[in-house]
């Protein structure tokens, strides 16, 4: 009877073992793929491997948004840099910022049952069991109460356990993705798999959330929604709802010069704001988390993820960016050890060979910061960037890890707003909010 | 409060004070200010009282998640879930209880004697909403399998119960994700799927053609 009931228990699809599943499927049919694909080939030798690249997403893709959760919040990150994936993934992975398959009614009901020891009829006037949208780690529900219209995000139920094992899923996916070193690899898991979990723990998020929405009210055309703590608990946060559109929407719409301008700049307000006199910015530029309001202003409507910059790398990292700063190769060299990009055993042939390059990427990458106002429409700028990311890729000299774990984040952060302003094709003033760097030498 | 619920509860306080049941039934009956012959006309052993409560907490459940405002709205899939969840919370007010109780019956979960009662009117009310979603086309009609739905359901029921007995994360949050994920695997399986579009396919080829189908 005791062997019976292992096996009972085994038949149980646990998360691990049905996430598994998923990710074998998705490595047959990518097998499955490049079967096709070369068959297609032998009697077509034209075909482009685009094709192949594009049914691949697919199935990666279609794999990712079943896990939900940590996963899908890879795919996410993994759509944000254009550079290192080929356009059919990009395109794919997307998708993420907006669908994902949804909780059932029933499971809501009892996730509020649990947490407020109410049915959600009971707490607000109205509230829709079909979630609105995904919120990457939870859905969105619209609901009412005394005539005001809310949205109410709802964690996925075990979410916080799954991201460690999810991650170690990713993996050897990220590693055929991006090729990267299994040293390398880990400590971005490692960042991501913090940042993560602090984005599971929704107490934390609605006290960022209010804190921020507050700091960040003095800038202009942003609106926050009002958070309700009342209204949330650890796995639940109420706010007001934002009507708007999301970025892709809006631009359907062909928005003015001077409309895109003003969201472009709303955008860079907020996150040099952040990064320079908060010195924590909201680490997490997707589309989705903006919405545009019918009038014109950009919504922020998640705080989940904060990167916090310590001084330690807030002052060498920007003060790299700053007019001039190459001049003194004494300086630049001292600040690349700071940060890791130098490290201790590098012999001075390498020493010479990464100052050069950094030298490069750093003037290329701080551009928009050189002058007063920039034309993020301009596709010279994203083609040398790209090109540059992409000769990276190729030199042997970076495929070992460089630099301090902070970039991860603040790479990310300033590429996704360079990407979001580039689709916005906006033109921002960009001397709003400078760096603010502790004198030393 | 009637004579028989106040006995089963009255039985449920002992076992839980005394972690075993009662030596005789004279002695609980005694207990319980009543002649032996009283408990005989509720009911013919501690056993057969078991089986009454489990089939209780069933009715309960199932009264309590039609009486939803919602419930009319709900999918046949949706009335699964709700019926599963519902019944876990109802149960996790008596967990100890529950484990006293499904520990000492023989069996495996889904054949246990001692679930009879609660299986037959789970199976009432899994034949309900299983006819609903045929009749809404939710679920596919297959002739012969289509009966078996509900025992496919049970065999689910019955994981779910197991899973939950063993289950040591807080609120039992995993059993939720267990419900979830088990629920909506076994009602894939009663969807159209691309094997019916096959068989579909090779009778309208066997009718419609002069080829011979190789079974």
């Amino acid at each position: 009877m005791i062997e019976k009931e292992v096996k009972e228990q085994n038949s149980i699809p646990t998360s691990k073992v049905e996430r598994s599943t998923q990710f074998v499927k998705t490595g047959f049919k990518i097998g499955g793929n490049y079967v096709k694909h070369y068959s297609k080939k032998l009697f077509n030798p034209n075909l482009s491997k685009d094709e192949l690249n594009e049914e691949n997403a697919a199935d990666i893709y279609e794999s990712l948004s079943k896990l939900k959760g940590s996963a899908l919040k890879v795919a996410q990150m993994l759509s944000m840099d254009k550079n290192i994936l080929p356009k059919a993934y990009v395109d794919k992975f997307s998708l993420s910022q907006y669908n994902a398959p949804p909780l059932s009614g029933p499971l809501i009901v009892q996730t509020f049952h649990k947490l407020y020891g109410k049915t959600p009829d009971q707490i607000f006037d109205k509230f829709d069991l079909k979630s609105s949208n995904a919120a990457s780690i939870g859905q969105v529900h619209q609901a009412e109460l005394h005539g005001k219209k809310l949205a109410v995000k709802i964690q996925y139920p075990g979410v916080g356990d799954s991201i460690s094992s999810d991650l170690k899923l990713v993996k050897p996916f990220a590693f055929r993705l991006l090729g990267m070193s299994e040293k390398e690899l880990n400590i971005y898991m490692n960042e991501v798999e913090e940042r993560l979990l602090e984005e599971t723990d929704y107490e934390l998020e609605l006290k960022r959330s209010i804190e921020f929405s507050k700091a960040c009210s003095v800038l202009n055309n942003i609106v926050f929604p009002t958070y309700y703590p009342e209204l949330s608990t650890k796995r639940t946060i109420t706010m007001d709802w934002l009507e708007g559109k999301h970025l892709k929407e809006y631009l359907q719409t062909n928005p003015s010069q001077e409309e895109r301008n003003i969201i472009g700049q709303a955008l860079w307000d907020f996150y040099n704001f952040q990064q320079h006199e908060l010195r924590a910015v909201h680490a997490d530029p997707h589309p989705g988390n903006f919405m545009i309001t019918p009038d014109g202003k950009l919504g922020v409507i998640d705080f989940g993820c904060i990167k916090v910059l310590p001084d330690d790398f807030y002052n060498p990292f920007f003060s790299l960016s700053s007019n001039g700063f190459f001049e003194s190769k004494e300086k630049t060299l001292k600040a690349f050890r700071e940060l890791e990009m130098i490290q201790p055993n590098d012999t001075p042939a390498q020493i010479e060979f990464y100052h050069e390059v950094y030298c490069q990427m750093i003037t290329l990458f701080a551009k928009p910061y050189t002058s007063n106002t920039f034309d993020f429409s301009e596709n010279a700028f994203f083609d040398k960037l790209y090109k540059f990311g992409e000769m990276l890729s190729k030199m042997p000299e970076f495929k070992q890890v460089r630099g301090v774990k902070h970039f991860i984040y603040v790479n990310r952060t300033n590429f996704g707003l360079y990407n979001i302003l580039h689709e916005l094709k906006a033109i921002v003033q960009t001397d709003t909010y400078v760096p603010q760097l502790s004198l030393q030498d | 409060m009637e004579t028989k619920e106040k006995l089963q509860e009255a039985y449920i306080k002992y076992v839980l004070t005394n972690g075993e049941q009662p030596k005789t039934v004279f002695i609980f009956a005694k207990e319980n200010d009543m002649p032996e012959e009283e408990f005989y006309n509720h009911f013919t052993s501690f056993e057969s009282m078991e089986i009454s409560i489990w089939a209780g907490l069933m009715n309960t459940t199932v009264a309590e998640v039609k009486a939803q405002e919602v419930w009319g709205q709900y999918t046949s899939r949706e009335k699964a879930l709700s019926l599963f969840y519902s019944f876990i919370e109802l149960l996790k007010g008596k967990r100890s209880f529950a484990i006293f109780s499904l520990k000492k019956a023989p069996g495996s979960i889904g054949n246990k004697k001692l679930l009879q009662g609660l299986k037959s009117k789970f199976e009432v009310f899994s034949a309900e909403i299983i006819q609903e979603g045929i009749e809404s086309g939710e679920l596919m009609d297959r002739p012969f399998f289509a009966n078996k739905y509900k025992d496919a359901l049970w065999i689910q029921f019955g994981f779910v119960l197991n899973f939950w007995l063993k289950d040591t994360s807080p609120g039992f949050d995993k059993t939720d994700q267990a419900i979830e994920k088990g629920v909506n695997v076994t009602y894939n399986l009663f969807q159209r799927s691309p094997l019916d579009e096959l068989l579909d396919y090779g009778k309208f080829l066997a009718k419609n053609t002069n080829v011979k189908m190789p079974f």
